[in-house]
């Protein structure tokens, strides 16, 4: 770790208290250290602006040494009273690194991912082997009381579910996500796996937070369970489908809330907003708000289809075409399925506290900026 | 049946195993890491009968016949070593070597152990340029090669490779000591070599950081590299490796003294150019068309291979595969000749070394710049700085 790189910096005004009827549920007092991976992230800067909103005054947010730490500055170069939010710059595959990171720390909220990674390798050694290396040094330190794991609704295989079509927590994960073709659902279910291995094995304290896609100022795309964009048409893939969605200050919440309240240790939670629109709704209210385009409207047999077909072809040409569309992954995205964020609001008491209409009016705005950009 | 390990689980490990599980007579029975972790991911993903952190525990447990070694460069000649003391075979990733001198070593003791080596620069067995070497072996140029051009060009933009170099000041590449080029570069060089025939061609090398990667606060790493190679028999060579050059060019250009070849990698095609001219005015018609008639004939090929399913990414890794596997089996010779081998790694240590003896010297931000000795030479490769 380049320990140039490591920024303290103390603030002395008036300080933000917890609010006194959440202080008895909170696992750790407002100046306990807690470690946020991934903090200048798109989730990540948000969470750390959460936690200080509740009144946690000792962060550590770490990051890799390329990254633009401006959301963190814009976050603490305010003031902040007797608080301490250390930016600290290293590498998660480093066990060095980790060590130093963790010190201390009674909470780990580790957010830091290989999102966007296509290759199976690199997707793995970025989410597993660097949660792996976080453990260890937990372990090392004996003074962690909760470590928050953030993985993803990718990992679900939305079949053979409990309760007819809707998704839950209790719903089975891919039992082979390497079948499935898509790097980061492999990475994530391996990462939950290994998580809950050092929770049974080594007694870690550990809280999983699964987010439905996460959208806001920031990560202005398009869901993949809306459609995709091929050869120049966008394919609308979702229909009548109901989108999970959670807007980034209401996932920053709920990440934060997992790793704060009592009596959640081993507790896996979905993140999904209530007031969830159609493909279809959301697919038209983009193209009046932000910009008009073509879509050609997919319906989900012929979807299944294709992704068969495809998944056939791939099996057969051993690979000529990577197996990126199958059976497996139209189950994951283009299925018809319902959302429950029961457990969630019941367990961890957590609201949304940026209504729908708000979150896609803010949404909307950074599209059409970043398109004007 | 050939027992076949791989070590070193990373990107190209996926590459190496998704064609090993097209080649027929083998059978993979092991690959290693030293993270356990990621040699578990790769033996789950597919199917593999066992996992190594350890490579002795994989030599001695799983006896392989062959050993495909995937690791970051500077580990290669000690792994490679071991393997053949083991009386493996080896497959090593490019480039080789860091240095010519480990490459001849190795060389040396695979001679001695009566076992063989490749290296993989699978990208000279993809259709296309199998077909060059065919027209070539018979004599289409007309001769010994005049002149040729390799351009092997990268993105870096597009590349999260890059991304994870350049954001990482302890990144491996950063080790080497030619740095990014050593990574990438022996691609454009081997295809150079193959069609030397002097043991030792002067080289001349210019590289410089470019103005992209410099707004990155980049200096270190140079991302612009030209060469030229000049034999004493008087064929030339260019050599072309840019980041910042569109289109981000994959070719080759051969040229002797009756006709020229383009091979281009991205577009799998390869052309003939024809060095007698017509008369008068056809020379402006029959040209352009007989180009479009080779345009089409490459497209109509294309199309045939990808129908019968030989067309994947990596297809010139299964024909190296098997090529090599073959020489092993059937005791003939191995694809890519040991002169190859090190003749590249010997104009690869030449350029590293002239980009790095100059490194500190001249306009800023070139990192070298390579003139003339004494004699108004360029350097040849027996006076490396």
């Amino acid at each position: 770790m380049d320990t140039n790189a490591v920024i303290a910096r103390c603030f002395a005004d008036e300080r933000r208290a917890i609010d006194e009827s959440d202080r008895d549920t909170f696992l750790i007092g407002p100046d306990d250290l807690i470690l946020i991976t991934g903090a200048t992230g798109f989730i990540g800067s948000r969470v750390v602006k959460n936690l200080l909103d509740h009144g946690f005054r000792n962060l550590r947010c770490f990051a890799r040494p390329s990254s633009d730490v401006a959301k963190i500055d814009a976050l603490t170069g305010g003031a902040c009273g007797g608080m301490r939010v250390e930016l600290v710059k290293g590498n998660l595959l480093s066990r060095d690194d980790c060590s130093v990171a963790t010190k201390d720390a009674a909470v780990v909220l580790h957010l830091a991912a290989a999102r966007g990674e296509k290759s199976f390798p690199d997707a793995f050694m970025n989410s597993v082997v660097t949660t792996r290396n976080l453990l260890e040094a937990c372990l090392e330190h004996q003074c962690l009381r909760r470590f928050v794991t953030v993985s993803s609704f990718t990992v679900y295989s939305n079949r053979q579910k409990p309760r007819g079509r809707l998704l839950d927590e209790s719903c089975p994960v891919e039992a082979h996500p390497e079948l499935r073709g898509d790097p980061y659902c492999f990475a994530k279910t391996r990462q939950d796996e290994l998580v809950a291995e050092y929770g049974k094995k080594f007694g870690i304290p550990y809280v999983i937070v699964r987010p439905a896609y996460v959208y806001g100022p920031g990560n202005e795309a398009l869901p993949g369970r809306v459609g995709i964009r091929t050869f120049g048409i966008f394919l609308h893939l979702g229909g009548s489908n109901t989108i999970p969605l959670t807007y980034v200050d209401n996932c920053a919440e709920a990440i934060a809330l997992a790793g704060l309240k009592k009596g959640v240790d081993g507790e896996v939670f979905n993140v999904v907003d209530d007031d969830l629109p159609s493909s279809r709704r959301f697919l038209r209210l983009y193209k009046q708000n932000v910009r008009r385009f073509a879509s050609l409207y997919v319906p989900r047999f012929v979807s299944y289809a294709l992704c068969y077909l495809w998944e056939r072809y791939s099996a057969w040409s051993e690979g000529q075409l990577p197996p990126v569309f199958s059976r497996r992954q139209w189950h994951a995205y283009w299925k018809k399925t319902h959302y429950s964020n029961a457990k969630l609001k019941t367990r961890l008491g957590w609201a949304p506290n940026v209504p729908r209409a708000q979150a896609f009016r803010r949404y909307f705005e950074a599209c059409r900026e970043r398109r004007h950009a | 049946m050939l027992k076949v390990a791989i070590v070193g689980c990373g990107k190209i490990a996926d590459a190496h195993l998704s064609q090993l599980q097209r080649v027929k007579g083998c059978q993979v029975v092991g690959v290693c890491d030293l993270e356990p972790l990621m040699a578990r991911q790769l033996y789950e993903r597919f199917h593999v009968s066992q996992y190594f952190g350890d490579l002795t525990e994989l030599l001695t447990v799983a006896k392989p016949d062959v050993v495909h070694i995937t690791t970051p460069p500077d580990s290669h000649f000690d792994i490679a070593t071991l393997c053949l003391e083991s009386g493996c075979h080896v497959y090593v990733e490019k480039p080789f070597t860091l240095y010519e001198e480990e490459a001849r070593r190795l060389i040396a003791l695979a001679n001695d152990r009566g076992l063989k080596l490749t290296v993989g620069h699978d990208d000279q067995f993809r259709h296309a340029a199998r077909r060059m070497r065919t027209l070539v072996q018979t004599g289409y140029l007309g001769g010994r090669p005049a002149h040729m051009e390799s351009y092997y060009c990268y993105e870096l933009d597009r590349s999260s490779y890059a991304g994870a170099l350049l954001g990482d000041k302890g990144h491996w590449v950063r080790r080497l000591p030619g740095k990014l080029l050593q990574n990438i570069i022996s691609h454009g060089i081997a295809r150079i070599a193959e069609f030397l025939t002097s043991e030792s061609p002067h080289v001349m090398a210019y590289g410089f950081t470019s103005p992209f990667l410099r707004s990155t606060g980049e200096r270190k790493i140079a991302d612009e590299l030209r060469v030229l190679i000049c034999e004493e028999e008087r064929t030339t060579a260019y050599f072309t490796f840019s980041t910042q050059m569109r289109p981000s060019l994959h070719q080759f250009r051969i040229y002797g003294p009756e006709n020229g070849l383009i091979l281009d990698q991205d577009h799998e095609t390869l052309i003939k150019l024809r060095g007698a001219r017509f008369k008068s005015y056809l020379e402006h018609f029959i040209p352009p068309l007989s180009m479009a008639q080779q345009h089409l004939g490459n497209l109509i090929t294309n199309l045939g291979i990808f129908l019968a399913s030989d067309f994947h990414m990596k297809s010139g890794l299964k024909y190296l595969i098997e090529s090599f596997y073959r020489s092993i089996v059937e005791g003939t010779s191995v694809p890519i000749p040991y002169r190859e081998i090190l003749l590249t790694a010997r104009i690869m240590d030449t350029i590293f070394a002239q980009l790095d003896a100059q490194q500190r010297e001249v306009v800023p931000g070139h990192l070298a710049l390579q003139t003339a000795d004494e004699n108004g030479r360029p350097s040849s490769l027996h006076s490396t700085p």
